[in-house]
C-alpha cells in the first residue's frame, strides 16, 4: 500500500505535466483531420478523418513556398552561426591577447539587449540595404549568435591542446588546424548546436515580423499569423497549417529528442 | 543555459595578457561585425532616436526636442499601466516557471526506468513548438464559442469564460500560454540539478533522524538555489518579452489596454503609430530599469556563489 501511493506520487506529477504538454498538440493534429461538420465536435479523434483542410491551406496560401522559405532561412542561420561561433570560440581559447576580455563582454552581453529597443535602426538599415522581403535579410543580421560562441569556446576549452599543437609544429596553418584537428574532434557539439539554431531560426518570429510583408516571401510563423487573420475562424484550416508549420520541428523532435534536449538544457534559448 | 547564462556574469576570470594580437581579430570579425552592426550601434542609434521626433518616413527629417520625449512618456497613463503589466507578466510566470518546476522535480525524484526518458521526452515537446503555433492552437481550445476548455466548464453547469476577451483574464491567459511552453523545460532543468545532489547527504541527514520536509528544507533546496536563482532571473529579465508574441498575434494589446507591456509599446509606438521617438525613448527607459535588475540580480548570484565556496 505504502509503496503504491508512492509511487502514485512519482508518477502522478508527471503524467499530468505530459498530458498538458502534448495534449494541445495532439488536439491541433485531431482538429486539422476533421471534416467541416465534424469540427465543433469534442471525439478525441475525427469519425471520418479526412485531409480537405489540408488541401484548403495549400490552396488558399502558397504553403510550399512558405515552408521552402523557412527551411532555406533556418538553414542558412545555422550554417552561419556554427560558423562564425567556430571561429570566434577558436580566437578566443587559442590565443590570450590584449582586448580578449573586450570581445568576451561584447558578445556575452549581446543577448540582453531587446530586440524592440533596436528595431527601428535595424529595420532602417535593412531597408537601406535592399533586404526587405528576402531570405538573405532574414539571415544576415541573425548570422553570429551569442550562445553559440559560447557554446564552442566551452568544447573548445576541454579540447587537448596537444592536439593543436602538434598540427602547428608539422607547420599547419591556423585555418587548417581548424578545419582539419578541430572541426572533426568537435562533431558532436557542432551537430547538435546546428540542430538547436535550425530549431531556434525556424521558430523565430520578430525579425521576419517587420521583414517581410509579402506572403510568398514569408516565413512559417508569420504566414501562419497571416492566415490567421485571414480566416482565423476557419479553425480547421487553421489547424491544418498549424500542423504543417511544426511537422518538419516535430520530426526532427522524433528522431533526435535525447540530443535535442541535451542541447537545450546545456545551452537554452532565449 | 547555465552555460550561457554563467559565462554572461561570470565575465573573464583569466589573467589579463598586454600581448597585442591581430590574427585572434581576423577569427572574431565576423561575430563582433554582425552583433556591433545589427545590436551594439542600433542601441546607439536608438539612444539618439530618444531626443527626436520622427514619423519614420524617410522623406521627414527627425525634429530634436530634447528630452521631451521622455517627460512625456513619464508622465502618460499608458505607460503606467504598460510597467504594471510588465510587473504582472513577470510575477504570473514565476509560479509557472519556479515554484512548480521545483515542487515537481523534487516530488518525482525517484522517478525511474522506462517511463522516465518518456516523461522527458514528452514534457519536453511545448519548449520546442513555435511561439505562433503555441498561440494558435490555444486560441483554438481556449475559444469563447467552440474551445474544447470552454466545452468542459459548460460541462460543468459554469458561465463560458471569455479567456482572450475580458480585460480581467485576457493577461492571465497569456501568461499561462507564455508559462505552458516553459514549464517542462525549467522541471527538466531543476531535476538534472537535483540528480547531481549527492545521496550522502540526504543519507547523513536521515541517519540524524532529519524528516522529508527538512530534507527538502535543509539540504535540497539550498543545493537547489543556484538553479532556482537561475531560472527566477531568466523569467524576470525576459519574461515580459516572452510574452510579446502572445500578445501582438492574440490580443494587440487589448481588451482595453489590459494586456499591453513595455515591449509591446514599444512595437505600437514604432510600427503601429510611427512615432519612432517615442518608441525609442520607451525602450530607453525599459532598457535602463532592467539593467539596474539584472545588476541587482547578478549581485545577488555573486553572493551566492561565494556561499557555496
Amino acid at each position: 500500500m505504502k509503496a503504491d501511493t508512492r509511487r502514485l506520487v512519482v508518477h502522478a506529477p508527471m503524467i499530468v505535466l505530459s498530458l498538458l504538454a502534448v495534449f494541445p498538440v495532439w488536439w491541433m493534429v485531431v482538429t486539422s483531420l476533421k471534416p467541416e461538420n465534424e469540427i465543433f465536435s469534442t471525439r478525441l479523434w475525427p469519425a471520418s478523418p479526412s485531409l480537405e483542410n489540408y488541401a484548403y491551406v495549400l490552396d488558399a496560401i502558397p504553403m510550399i513556398r512558405i515552408l521552402w522559405n523557412t527551411f532555406a532561412m533556418a538553414a542558412a542561420t545555422a550554417l552561419a552561426q556554427v560558423l562564425t561561433g567556430l571561429c570566434a570560440a577558436y580566437a578566443l581559447t587559442r590565443w590570450r591577447f590584449r582586448g580578449s576580455g573586450i570581445a568576451q563582454g561584447l558578445i556575452a552581453l549581446s543577448w540582453l539587449v531587446p530586440f524592440q529597443l533596436t528595431m527601428i535602426p535595424n529595420y532602417v538599415l535593412a531597408t537601406k540595404l535592399g533586404m526587405l522581403n528576402t531570405i538573405a535579410g532574414l539571415v544576415i543580421p541573425n548570422a553570429a549568435a551569442a550562445f553559440a560562441v559560447l557554446v564552442l569556446t566551452n568544447a573548445m576549452r576541454s579540447f587537448p591542446k596537444d592536439l593543436i599543437d602538434a598540427a602547428r609544429m608539422d607547420g599547419a596553418g591556423h585555418l587548417r588546424v581548424l578545419c582539419e584537428v578541430v572541426v572533426p574532434n568537435l562533431r558532436a557539439p557542432l551537430a547538435s548546436l546546428g540542430v538547436l539554431a535550425f530549431i531556434s531560426a525556424w521558430n523565430e518570429y520578430f525579425w521576419p515580423l517587420l521583414l517581410t510583408r509579402r506572403i510568398e516571401d514569408t516565413v512559417v510563423q508569420i504566414g501562419l499569423q497571416m492566415f490567421m487573420t485571414q480566416e482565423g475562424n476557419q479553425w480547421g484550416a487553421m489547424m491544418a497549417a498549424a500542423t504543417l508549420a511544426s511537422l518538419p520541428i516535430l520530426l526532427l523532435y522524433l528522431v533526435l529528442h535525447r540530443q535535442i534536449i541535451d542541447s537545450f538544457m546545456r545551452s537554452g534559448i532565449r | 543555459m547555465v552555460q550561457t547564462l554563467d559565462a554572461t556574469f561570470a565575465l573573464p576570470a583569466r589573467a589579463p595578457s598586454r600581448r597585442v594580437l591581430w590574427q585572434p581579430w581576423v577569427y572574431l570579425a565576423p561575430t563582433l561585425a554582425t552583433l556591433v552592426v545589427w545590436i551594439y550601434w542600433p542601441l546607439i542609434e536608438a539612444a539618439y532616436l530618444s531626443f527626436f521626433q520622427w514619423n519614420m518616413l524617410p522623406t521627414a527629417t527627425p525634429r530634436y526636442v530634447g528630452v521631451e520625449n521622455y517627460a512625456n512618456l513619464l508622465t502618460l497613463p499608458e505607460m503606467g499601466r504598460a510597467v504594471r503589466n510588465t510587473v504582472l507578466y513577470i510575477l504570473g510566470l514565476l509560479p509557472l516557471s519556479v515554484v512548480l518546476p521545483t515542487a515537481i522535480a523534487i516530488l518525482t525524484q525517484d522517478l525511474s526506468g522506462p517511463f522516465r526518458s518518456l516523461y522527458r521526452s514528452l514534457i519536453f515537446i511545448p519548449m520546442i513548438i513555435a511561439p505562433i503555433v503555441a498561440a494558435v492552437l490555444w486560441r483554438w481550445l481556449l475559444n469563447e464559442d467552440h474551445g474544447l476548455v470552454n466545452a468542459g466548464i459548460e460541462v460543468l453547469g459554469l458561465t463560458p469564460v471569455g479567456f482572450l476577451k475580458d480585460p480581467s483574464i485576457a493577461l492571465w491567459t497569456l501568461v499561462w500560454i507564455t508559462g505552458w511552453k516553459l514549464i517542462g523545460f525549467a522541471t527538466l532543468l531543476l531535476s538534472a540539478a537535483n540528480g547531481t545532489i549527492d545521496p550522502g547527504y540526504v543519507e547523513a541527514a536521515r541517519m540524524d533522524g532529519a524528516s522529508r520536509w527538512q530534507v527538502i528544507r535543509d539540504i535540497r533546496l539550498p543545493l537547489l538555489s543556484p538553479t532556482i536563482l537561475l531560472l527566477t532571473m531568466m523569467t524576470i529579465l525576459f519574461g515580459a518579452q516572452w510574452s510579446f508574441v502572445y500578445i501582438n498575434a492574440l490580443t494587440g494589446g487589448g481588451p482595453l489596454q489590459s494586456t499591453t507591456n513595455v515591449f509591446y509599446l514599444m512595437w505600437d509606438y514604432g510600427f503601429q503609430s510611427y512615432s519612432a521617438g517615442w518608441s525609442a525613448t520607451a525602450g530607453m527607459l525599459t532598457f535602463a530599469g532592467f539593467g539596474v535588475i539584472a545588476m541587482l540580480c547578478l549581485r545577488l548570484m555573486k553572493r551566492f556563489a561565494v556561499h557555496e565556496g
